[in-house]
C-alpha cells in the first residue's frame, strides 16, 4: 500500500492552482467521512458514560456531563454480562483453534495430498461456501434438536468450528507454497502429519494468522447461529445477551446507556485486534480483488 | 522393484493421510449443512406442527402446499411473503448502488498519492466493517431514537426529524404526496384495486418505509469500508505510465476516471455488486435487533420472516420454504457471478468476504 | 493396495459419521410416545415470562419455599422471549415442566398437544373465576391454572392534570367527556393521551362500542361489525386530532414508561403499570380510574397466563402439586403485593380488595372486561391486525376491519 512514495510527481506539478484546490477537497472529503464513520464509535463511548436523561437531552455531545458509570455497574450486577463475556471467551477460543488447526489441516490435504475424491472434496467446499448463512438457521436448529445437543456448548461450537472458506484460504496459501521444501523433509523419512506439522505450517503463518484473525472476529460476533443454538441464558454469548437486552422482555425501557455500554464492551475485543493486526483484516479483504 | 513398492507406500501414505486431513472438514460440513438442509427440504413437505421429531409416521406430508401458500393462495402468508420479498428488494435497490459508489468514492479519494494520512483514514473508513452487526445495530437505535443524536443533529439546521423506528410511510409514497401527485389517505384507485400476488400495487410502489430506511443507511455505513479496500486493491494495479500518459495528454481528472481508470476498475466492480446483491438479500441480525418486522411490516424481510413464521408461529413448514425460496434466489445470483467471472481464478476467494458481510 | 486402503479409510469416515447420526437419534426427539411418570423427589424446570425483577425474585422464592417444603428442587428460569423459547423447547426432548402459558397463545399449544390438561385434577379448581378458566379449556378440557390477571383502566397524571387546569369533575366517563377533555389538555400545549399500538389496547375500544373479532363462542369471525368500525373511527379521530399518541410517537417502549416520563397526561394501562411507575418513576403522582364508557357501556380487556405443564414431562404429579401452591390464596396475595397482579381466584377477591383499596378500578374491571381471542392459529392474524392499528392513524378504519374480517374468517375455518 505503500507505492505511491515511488512515484513521480514531476506531472502534478503542472497546474499548481489546481492541485492546490483538489488537495483541500481531497481532505475535506476524507475528514467529512472520517466523521461519519468514526463520530458515532465516539457517541457511543460518551453516551455509555452519561446518565439517562443526560443522554436523552445532549446525545450528540462528546463528553458526558455528569460523568457516571452506573451504566456499567448495572450491566456488571444487573445483567448476565460477565456470563456472557465468559461464553463468547470460551466459544470463541475453541472455535478459533479449531478452525486454524482443521481448516489447515484439509487445506494442506487438498492442495499437496494425492487422494482420490479430493477433486470433488474440493468442489464441495466451494460449493458450500456458496450456501447462504441465515437460509441455514431452520435446518441447524432441526439437526441440533435431532442430535440431541441443541441447547449446550456443543451446539455452540461444533457446527462452526470449520468453515470452508478457511479451508479455501489455506488451500490457496498451500498451492503456492514450494514443494521442493517438503519433499525434502519427506526424503528424510518424515510421516505425512509430521512434514505437515512441522514443516509446512512454520512457513504458512502469514495464512495463518489472516485465519485466526478472521476466525476470530467471526465467532466473536457471530449473532444467527446463537439463536437457533441455544436458549438458556447461562449459555448466551455476548452478542446474544445484548441483542437480548435490546429486543427481549429487558427492551421496554429505554436505558441508552446501559445499552450502549453493553454493545460498547462487546465492540472491544474486535477493536484492539483490529488496531494490532490491521494489514491482516486488510488483506483478507484485499484478497477478494487482487490478482495473484 | 523396491523402490517402486515404496512410492506405492508413499502414495498409499498420501491416500490415508489426505482423507484424514479433510475428514473432519467433511463429516462436519455433512453433519451441520448438508443434511440440515436434507432435513428441511422434508420439512418445507411437511405439516410438522413442531412437536417431536419432525421425523415420526404420523407427521403429514403435504406436498408443495408450504410453497403455494407463498406463491397462489390468497391470504396472510401469501400476503406476508410477498411484503417481505417487497422490503427486500428496495432494500437492495438502495444498499447495493449507494454502497458501491460510495466504496468507489472513498477508495478514489484515499488512493490519491499527494495524500498524507491515507492509512488513517482506510482504518477509519474500514473500523465499521468488523465490528458486531449487534453492537452496530444497537448504536443505530440510539442514534435514530426520537431524541437521538441524528434529529438532534437535524434540529441544529431547523428540522423536524422524523419518528424514525415508528414510521411506515413509505418513501415513494411520500415523494408522490409531496410533489402533490397522490393524497396518500386517498391513493388513486387505479392502484389500489388492482394488484399482484396478493399486494396491491400502491403496496408494491410504497418504497422502503422511514423505519427501513435507517437499517438500509446501517448497512451502507458498515459495509462501505470492505468494498473500498476491495477497489483499492484495484486501484493499486492500474498502470502508473497508463495514468501518466493520460496526464501528459491533458486529460482533466474526470476524463481519466471515466476513460482510464473506471474500465480497469470494472471487474472489481462486477464483484462488488454481485457480493452487495448477494449479501443483501440475507439482511437478518439488524431486522431482529432493531425492529423484528415493525412498523406496519415495513421492515419484514425474508429472512427474518421464515425464523419468525418457524421459531413463533410453530409454522416450520411455511418457514423453510421460505429459506429455500432465499436460498434458490441467492444460489442463483451466486451462480450467475460465477459464471460471469469464470474465467478469473479470483472466483472462490472472493467468498472470503461474505464471511464478514453476509449479515449487511 | 492404495485403492484398498482409500477405500477401508473411506467406508470408515462414512461409517462413523452415519454412527453419529443414528445414535444421535436416538437421544433426541422425543419419539411422542406417553411420557413415564417419575417418583421420588422431582426437578423442575420452571420458565416464566416475567414483567420485571420483582416478579423474578417473587416467583423464585415461592418456589423456593415449595421445594424446600417438599423435598423436590425447582429452577426457575425468566425467558427473555417467551413464545419463541416454549416453541424451541416444545421440538425438542426437554421442554420445562412448568411454565406460562399466555392466553393468546394457550389455544395453539393446546392444539398441538403440548400442554397437560390437568386442571381438572387441581384441588382449587372450583375457586377460580369462571371466565378466566373459559380462556383455558381448550375442546371442552379444562387445561391449566390461571396464574392471576389484570384488567385495562385509566390512569391519570396528577400533576400534569392540575397544570391543564382541570379538576376531579373533568375525569372522563364517556367518549364524548374523553374527547372534550383531550383538547383542553391539548391546548394547553400537553399531549392527552398515550395508548399502546396494539389490539390489547385499542381492543377496549371494541368492547365499549359493543363489538368484538368474533362471536362469543369463538366460532365465527365478527370484525367488519358496524360497532367496530365505530370504536375505530373514533379512535382514528382522536389520532387525527393529536389527541392520542402511540408511545413510540414520544420516544417510549410502552405506555406506562410515556406516562411515568410525563410525556402525556393519561394513559391506558393494566395493573402491572403500578410496578414500573414504583420502581422507575416513584416521584410520579397518578390516579386510576375505570375506562370511559362507550355507546355500548363500559368495556375493557383482561389479560392472564395460566401455569402450563408440559405434556412430555416426567413430574406431572409434583407439578401439579407445584402449581397448587402457586395459586393458593396466600401465594397469590403475596404476588399481588410484590408485582401488582390480581389473584385468579375468587376467594381471594375480599383480601386482595382490603390490601389494595385503590385498586377498585382494575377489580371492578373484572366484572365487564373482555379475554383474548381464544382460537389456534390466531397469532399472525392479530399481529397483522396490530400492522394494520399501527398505520391506522392514515388508514381507512373500514378496510382495516374487512381485512381482518377476511383473515380471521381464514383462521377459524382451517
Amino acid at each position: 500500500m505503500s507505492v505511491a512514495a515511488d512515484r513521480p510527481r514531476s506531472p502534478a506539478r503542472r497546474d499548481g492552482g489546481r492541485t492546490l484546490a483538489s488537495h483541500f477537497v481531497g481532505y475535506a472529503v476524507l475528514v467529512f467521512f472520517a466523521l461519519v464513520f468514526l463520530y458515532p464509535f465516539v457517541i457511543q463511548l460518551a453516551n455509555a458514560f452519561k446518565s439517562e436523561p443526560d443522554a436523552a437531552a445532549n446525545p450528540l455531545a462528546p463528553l458526558p456531563d455528569p460523568v457516571t458509570t452506573a451504566a456499567f455497574t448495572r450491566i456488571f450486577e444487573g445483567t448476565g454480562f460477565p456470563r456472557w463475556v465468559a461464553n463468547s471467551l470460551v466459544v470463541t477460543t475453541v472455535v478459533t483453534a479449531g478452525r486454524v488447526f482443521l481448516d489447515s489441516l484439509a487445506g494442506y490435504a487438498l492442495a499437496r495430498l494425492h487422494f482420490r475424491g479430493r477433486a470433488a472434496v474440493t468442489g464441495a467446499v466451494v460449493a458450500v461456501m456458496a450456501v447462504p448463512g441465515v437460509v441455514l438457521l431452520i435446518p441447524k436448529f432441526l439437526v441440533l434438536n435431532q442430535l440431541g445437543i441443541y441447547n449446550s456448548y456443543t451446539a455452540l461450537i461444533l457446527p462452526v468450528i470449520v468453515d470452508a472458506a478457511g479451508v479455501f484460504i489455506m488451500r490457496q496459501f498451500f498451492v503456492s507454497v514450494p514443494v521442493s521444501v517438503e519433499e525434502a523433509a519427506r526424503i528424510d523419512g518424515a510421516g505425512v502429519f509430521r512434514t505437515f506439522w512441522s514443516v509446512v505450517l512454520p512457513m504458512a503463518r502469514p495464512a495463518l494468522i489472516t485465519l485466526t484473525i478472521l476466525s476470530f472476529q467471526g465467532s466473536w460476533n457471530e449473532f444467527p447461529h446463537t439463536l437457533v443454538a441455544v436458549q438458556s441464558p447461562e449459555l448466551f454469548t455476548l452478542p446474544r445477551g445484548v441483542a437480548d437486552l435490546v429486543s427481549g422482555s429487558l427492551g421496554a425501557g429505554s436505558q441508552y446507556p446501559l445499552k450502549l455500554g453493553a454493545a460498547l464492551l462487546a465492540t472491544i475485543p474486535v477493536a484492539v485486534i483490529f488496531l494490532v493486526f490491521q494489514r491482516h483484516f486488510v488483506r483478507g479483504a484485499a484478497e477478494g480483488a487482487s490478482k495473484e | 522393484m523396491f523402490g517402486s513398492r515404496r512410492r506405492g507406500g508413499i502414495r498409499g501414505n498420501e491416500a490415508v493421510a489426505g482423507w484424514l486431513f479433510v475428514a473432519p472438514v467433511v463429516v462436519i460440513l455433512g453433519l451441520f449443512l448438508l443434511l440440515p438442509i436434507l432435513m428441511a427440504l422434508w420439512v418445507s413437505l411437511s405439516g410438522w406442527n413442531g412437536q417431536g421429531s419432525p421425523f415420526r409416521d404420523d407427521v403429514p406430508f403435504v406436498g408443495a402446499d408450504n410453497y403455494t401458500r407463498l406463491f397462489t393462495q390468497d391470504g396472510l402468508a401469501r400476503e406476508n411473503f410477498m411484503t417481505s420479498i417487497r422490503n427486500n428488494a428496495y432494500y437492495v435497490l438502495l444498499v447495493v448502488p449507494a454502497q458501491t459508489v460510495l466504496a468507489l468514492g472513498l477508495a478514489l479519494v484515499v488512493n490519491r498519492r499527494v495524500l498524507r494520512g491515507r492509512s488513517f483514514f482506510r482504518t477509519a473508513f474500514y473500523f465499521p466493517s468488523v465490528t458486531s452487526s449487534v453492537a452496530i445495530s444497537v448504536m443505530f437505535l440510539f442514534l435514530f431514537a426520537n431524541t437521538g443524536a441524528v434529529n438532534s443533529l437535524l434540529s441544529v439546521f431547523g428540522l423536524d426529524g422524523p419518528q424514525w423506528f415508528a414510521d411506515p410511510r413509505g418513501l415513494l409514497h411520500l415523494t408522490l404526496s409531496g410533489l402533490g401527485l397522490v393524497d396518500p389517505a386517498h391513493p388513486p384507485a387505479a392502484l389500489t384495486d388492482s394488484g399482484l400476488l396478493g399486494l396491491s400495487w400502491w403496496e408494491w410502489l410504497s418504497g422502503p418505509s422511514v423505519a427501513m430506511s435507517t437499517i438500509i443507511i446501517l448497512v451502507v455505513w458498515t459495509t462501505s469500508g470492505t468494498f473500498m479496500l476491495m477497489f483499492l486493491a484495484a486501484l493499486q494495479d492500474v498502470p502508473v505510465q497508463l495514468e501518466e500518459a493520460s496526464l501528459i495528454d491533458g486529460a482533466g481528472p474526470w476524463q481519466r476516471l471515466r476513460y482510464v481508470t473506471l474500465p480497469l476498475l470494472k471487474p472489481t466492480m462486477f464483484l462488488v455488486i454481485t457480493l452487495g446483491l448477494i449479501s443483501t438479500w440475507q439482511v437478518f441480525d439488524q431486522i431482529y435487533v432493531m425492529s423484528q418486522g415493525n412498523p406496519a411490516k415495513t421492515t419484514l424481510t425474508p429472512a427474518y420472516l421464515s425464523y419468525r413464521t418457524a421459531f413463533k408461529d410453530f409454522e416450520y413448514g411455511s418457514g423453510a420454504a421460505i429459506s429455500f425460496v432465499l436460498f434458490l434466489l441467492i444460489v442463483v445470483l451466486t451462480l450467475g457471478q460465477r459464471w460471469v467471472m469464470r474465467d478469473r481464478d479470483r472466483v472462490p476467494r472472493t467468498r472470503l468476504l461474505p464471511t464478514r458481510t453476509r449479515r449487511s | 493396495m492404495f485403492h484398498s486402503r482409500l477405500r477401508r479409510t473411506a467406508i470408515a469416515v462414512a461409517a462413523a459419521g452415519a454412527l453419529a447420526v443414528t445414535s444421535a437419534c436416538g437421544s433426541g426427539f422425543d419419539d411422542g410416545a406417553t411420557t413415564e411418570q417419575s417418583s421420588g423427589p422431582a426437578a423442575l424446570q420452571v420458565l416464566i415470562g416475567s414483567s420485571g425483577e420483582a416478579e423474578t425474585k417473587a416467583v423464585n422464592d415461592a418456589a423456593a419455599k415449595w421445594a424446600t417444603a417438599t423435598g423436590n428442587t425447582a429452577t426457575v428460569t425468566p425467558a427473555q422471549d417467551l413464545s419463541q423459547q416454549l416453541g424451541q423447547a416444545f421440538a425438542g426432548d426437554s421442554p420445562p415442566d412448568v411454565f406460562y402459558v399466555d392466553a393468546s397463545r394457550f389455544a395453539d399449544y393446546a392444539s398441538v398437544g403440548a400442554l397437560e390438561p390437568y386442571g381438572d385434577k387441581l384441588a382449587n379448581k372450583g375457586d377460580f373465576y369462571d371466565s378466566l378458566k373459559q380462556t383455558f379449556t381448550y375442546d371442552g378440557k379444562f387445561y391449566c391454572a390461571p396464574k392471576d390477571f389484570s384488567t385495562l383502566a385509566l390512569q391519570v397524571n396528577t400533576d400534569l392534570w392540575t397544570k391543564a387546569g382541570l379538576t376531579d369533575a373533568d375525569l372522563p366517563t364517556t367518549w364524548e367527556q374523553l374527547q372534550a377533555t383531550a383538547e383542553k389538555i391539548k391546548a394547553k400545549g400537553l399531549t392527552p393521551l398515550v395508548v399502546g399500538d396494539t389490539r390489547d389496547r385499542i381492543g377496549a375500544f371494541l368492547v365499549q362500542a359493543g363489538g368484538w373479532l368474533v362471536s362469543t363462542d369463538g366460532k365465527q369471525a365478527t370484525a367488519d361489525s358496524p360497532e367496530n368500525l365505530q370504536a375505530l373511527t373514533y379512535f382514528q379521530g382522536l389520532q387525527k386530532k393529536g389527541l392520542a399518541v402511540f408511545p413510540k410517537q414520544v420516544d417510549a417502549g410502552w405506555g406506562g414508561e410515556a406516562f411515568g416520563k410525563g410525556k402525556a397526561v393519561m394513559t391506558i394501562e393494566g395493573n402491572w403499570i403500578k410496578g414500573a411507575m414504583a420502581n422507575d418513576f416513584p416521584n410520579v403522582k397518578y390516579t386510576v380510574h375505570e375506562l370511559p364508557a362507550g355507546p355500548k357501556g363500559k368495556g375493557t380487556l383482561s389479560f392472564t397466563n395460566c401455569w402450563g405443564i408440559s405434556a412430555k414431562s416426567k413430574f406431572k404429579d409434583q407439578a401439579i402439586k407445584f402449581v397448587e401452591a402457586m395459586t393458593s390464596v396466600d401465594q397469590q396475595l403475596a404476588y399481588a403485593k410484590a408485582f401488582g397482579v390480581m389473584p385468579s381466584l375468587k376467594t381471594a377477591k375480599d383480601g386482595y380488595s382490603q390490601q389494595f383499596p385503590a385498586d377498585g378500578p382494575f377489580v371492578t374491571g373484572a366484572d365487564y372486561a373482555h379475554g383474548p381471542v381464544n382460537a389456534p392459529k390466531m397469532d399472525s392474524v392479530l399481529s397483522d391486525f396490530d400492522t394494520q392499528l399501527q398505520k391506522l392513524a392514515t388508514g381507512d378504519p373500514k378496510a382495516v376491519l374487512e381485512r381482518v374480517q377476511k383473515n380471521v374468517a381464514a383462521a377459524l375455518g382451517s
